[in-house]
């Protein structure tokens, strides 16, 4: 065992972070691990299970019972492989018989049921320790890191247990809808029933399979708390430093033999080098000059060690790309390929010659160009004229509508030109002859002073029904009063053709003379 | 022989550990320790009791007000089961009580505190960790894992690793100082440090021998197994 070839980094840790390095160290070793326990433990599951085919759970009783059996196997791998020396499958199944024999008895009897299995497993392999030897050592190295281990059992039961039934709940999901199964849990908990037995002996070794995966990470946690007790007992990580601090210093004082032994070389010698070395011209005072030569370090192996540095990460990042390409690989250029190559390149710098002098033409076909593009954009915009603006317009923000007078209500002019001055009295005038004319006047004129002085925001498709809703939104009593009046005379003739009686004339313009005139003389 | 810096030496990338290192800009190795599955199966283990005792004492309360108190006890459930975990890592420096026992705590990939949205993928990512059976995936993904993550832990990019104690500051020894022939690097000061500590602390016959061995390098270091078999294959 030379501490300088492990493979893990040693220094003290905690239980927990030892057993991690365990989890990882069984990871690195997965492949062998995992074929090994399988080889060992598989055939003989096999066996119990053909022995005892009435019994599945005896057999797997047993099989649980040999545990302890099939640990040594992968400890020894590991305990190898730690320092190097990783066995090949068949030298790890060779040695399986040799390490089953010692003390095989005590580890299947009074010992199975330790909860410390794992880490007691290194003191009676590789220790070789029995008896009271072994009891006092377990004492020693007992005192820290077994709780771990005894953790660590409790939290694998655990885990086989969850492992194994997630295995089963898998097997289940993946069974076929069409495969119609109706199990009922009483008919599988009944024992009678001898077809269920193969049932039992799947569960059974899916629970074999899960210890192919956990088996050896168990042993390869035991293994790496037992080491971490060991180094922090025995100073394994001070030791190595130091060990490691010998190998650089007498490095040290094989270079200072070196170097003085350079110092008593002939002279011939490095006249000669000198000569050789003349045409290359290098400065002997510059940078890359060898210097510092009667010191341990020579400028020439600081060099060469920077050198070095800087060709391992972090400062030098290599990936190799894997990338699928065409099967025929491309020939070396020859020098035909040369050749050919050249005459193009040739053929290229007449034909942008040529390209020079047709630079008219070029022009033309430029311009014709865009202008295609110009018209084309224009032609679209003609084109969807209508959409642009039914759309486009949209987005333009609302604006107020002014508000247009409308010249005509049903069909009457109200502008306020078209009317007599003296609407009153040219009421009074038509009365007699004319009432229609008279009234539609009046009439006529009450809208219009509507639109223009009290400024009612009429349409020409309002009824005279709106017209007096909109009136009587103005909280006017006698606008109000009077605008009813009028309006229901005015439809009694104008629809109804009935005519107004004469008492009528002097009220409408008594009425229209107090409200729009008196304003206006006054 | 060029004397290599033998830094580059002793931690050369190919020796197994289970430190993870971030590298920060200003060039410096910060230190992380991802704990593995069986800390973690504790601290839920742990979370698990803690949460069903509540439960358990929530539900003994609540079923005295029948219906209703069975609806806000089944609300109190979800919020327990769901959000548990989460508020405890955001709010408490990603412990939860488990966690806290262990010794763990959960940060980001980068080593800077967990937040909201690492926390929540990773725990409700949980019901993939938990298929198809009782955390089936969590375990075989963690197990494989260089870093112990589960597939919460992946997707997130969340790491659980052990809190770091405060150092507590070194004792130097009362004795004069001397000159080491030699330049020591910054392992060998810690070792000759440590064995110093250890001197101090540990029973007289154990630093004779580290201190015969540490003066003389060259002999082999002292047996302390008077019973060493020779049939082992390798002898520890």
């Amino acid at each position: 065992m030379r501490l300088t070839d492990a493979s893990v980094v040693i220094r003290p840790r905690s239980a927990w972070e030892a057993v991690d390095l365990g989890v990882l160290l069984a990871k690195q070793h997965a492949g062998l691990l995992m074929l090994s326990w399988a080889i060992v433990t598989l055939p003989i599951f096999a066996l119990l299970c053909l022995l005892l085919w009435d019994y599945p759970s005896i057999a797997v009783l047993i099989f649980w019972w040999l545990k302890p059996a099939y640990e040594r196997l992968p400890l020894f791998i590991l305990s190898n492989a730690l320092f190097g020396s990783t066995p090949s499958l068949k030298q790890a199944l060779k040695a399986l018989p040799g390490l089953l024999k010692p003390q095989l008895l005590a580890s299947l009897t009074w010992r199975r049921l330790s909860p410390t299995r794992s880490f007691d497993l290194p003191v009676q392999q590789l220790e070789g320790l029995s008896g009271s030897a072994r009891n006092q050592r377990l004492v020693v190295l007992g005192q820290r890191d077994a709780g771990g281990a005894s953790w660590l059992t409790v939290v694998g039961v655990a885990l086989e247990i969850a492992l194994m039934f997630g295995l089963i709940s898998l097997f289940y999901m993946l069974l076929p809808a069409q495969l119609e199964l109706d199990w009922s849990w009483d008919t599988l908990i009944s024992t009678d029933t001898h077809q269920w037995l193969w049932l039992e002996h799947l569960s059974n070794l899916f629970y074999a399979l899960v210890l192919v995966l956990w088996g050896p990470i168990y042993v390869a946690c035991g293994f790496t708390l037992y080491l971490n007790r060991r180094t922090a007992l025995e100073a394994w990580d001070i030791e190595l430093v130091f060990r490691q601090l010998r190998q650089r210093l007498t490095g040290v004082a094989y270079a200072m033999l070196l170097s003085v032994a350079l110092l008593f070389m002939p002279v011939a010698d490095n006249a000669m080098a000198a000569s050789e070395a003349a045409p290359v011209a290098t400065d002997p005072n510059g940078p890359d000059a060898p210097r510092l030569l009667k010191q341990p370090l020579t400028s020439e192996q600081s060099q060469e060690s920077i050198t070095q540095l800087l060709d391992q990460p972090p400062f030098e990042h290599r990936e190799t790309v894997t990338r699928w390409r065409f099967g025929d690989a491309p020939e070396d250029p020859s020098a035909e390929d040369a050749k050919s190559l050249d005459e193009w390149m040739k053929k290229l710098a007449d034909l942008a010659q040529l390209w020079k002098s047709v630079d008219g033409v070029a022009l033309f076909f430029e311009v014709l160009l865009w202008t295609l593009l110009f018209s084309l954009l224009a032609w679209l915009l003609w084109r969807y004229r209508d959409w642009l603006n039914a759309f486009a317009g949209r987005l333009r923000m609302p604006q107020v509508r002014r508000y247009q007078a409308p010249e005509q209500l049903f069909g009457l002019e109200v502008a306020p030109q078209s009317l007599p001055n003296d609407i009153a009295g040219e009421v009074e005038r038509l009365w007699a002859e004319q009432p229609r004319a008279a009234l539609s006047l009046l009439y006529r004129a009450l809208l219009s002073r509507l639109l223009h002085e009290q400024q009612l925001a009429l349409k020409s498709s309002d009824t005279e029904g709106e017209v007096l809703q909109q009136v009587h939104a103005l909280q006017q009593a006698e606008l109000s009063k009077f605008s009813q009046t009028l309006t229901s005379h005015w439809q009694n003739l104008a629809y109804g053709h009935q005519q107004p009686h004469a008492a009528l004339k002097d009220e409408l313009c008594t009425g229209w003379r107090q409200l729009f005139e008196r304003g206006a003389q006054a | 022989m060029p004397p290599t810096p033998s830094s580059v030496s002793a931690t050369s990338p190919t020796l197994l550990d289970t430190r993870f290192k971030v590298e920060t800009p200003e060039g410096i190795d910060l230190i992380l320790r991802p704990a593995g599955v069986i800390p973690r199966a504790l601290a839920f283990g742990i979370d698990l009791l803690i949460r069903g005792a509540l439960l358990g004492a929530l539900y003994a309360v609540l079923a005295l007000f029948g219906q209703f108190g069975m609806g806000l006890a089944t609300i109190l459930m979800f919020l327990l089961t769901w959000w548990y975990m989460v508020l405890f890592e955001v709010l408490n420096q990603g412990r939860s009580p488990g966690k806290q026992v262990m010794g763990l705590r959960v940060i980001h990939d980068d080593g800077t505190p967990i937040g909201w949205a690492a926390s929540l993928t990773r725990n409700l990512l949980r019901f993939v960790d938990m298929l198809p059976f009782g955390y089936t995936l969590g375990i075989i993904s963690s197990l494989r894992h260089p870093a112990f993550k589960r597939l919460g832990d992946i997707a997130a990019g969340t790491l659980v690793v052990y809190r770091d104690e405060a150092p507590s500051a070194a004792v130097l020894p009362e004795a004069e100082a001397l000159r080491a022939p030699f330049t020591m690097n910054l392992n060998e000061q810690r070792a000759r440090s440590a064995l110093l500590n250890a001197a101090k602390t540990c029973p007289a016959r154990a630093v004779w021998n580290w201190r015969a061995f540490s003066l003389n390098p060259c002999t082999s270091p002292p047996n302390r197994l008077n019973n060493r078999s020779t049939a082992s294959p390798v002898a520890f």
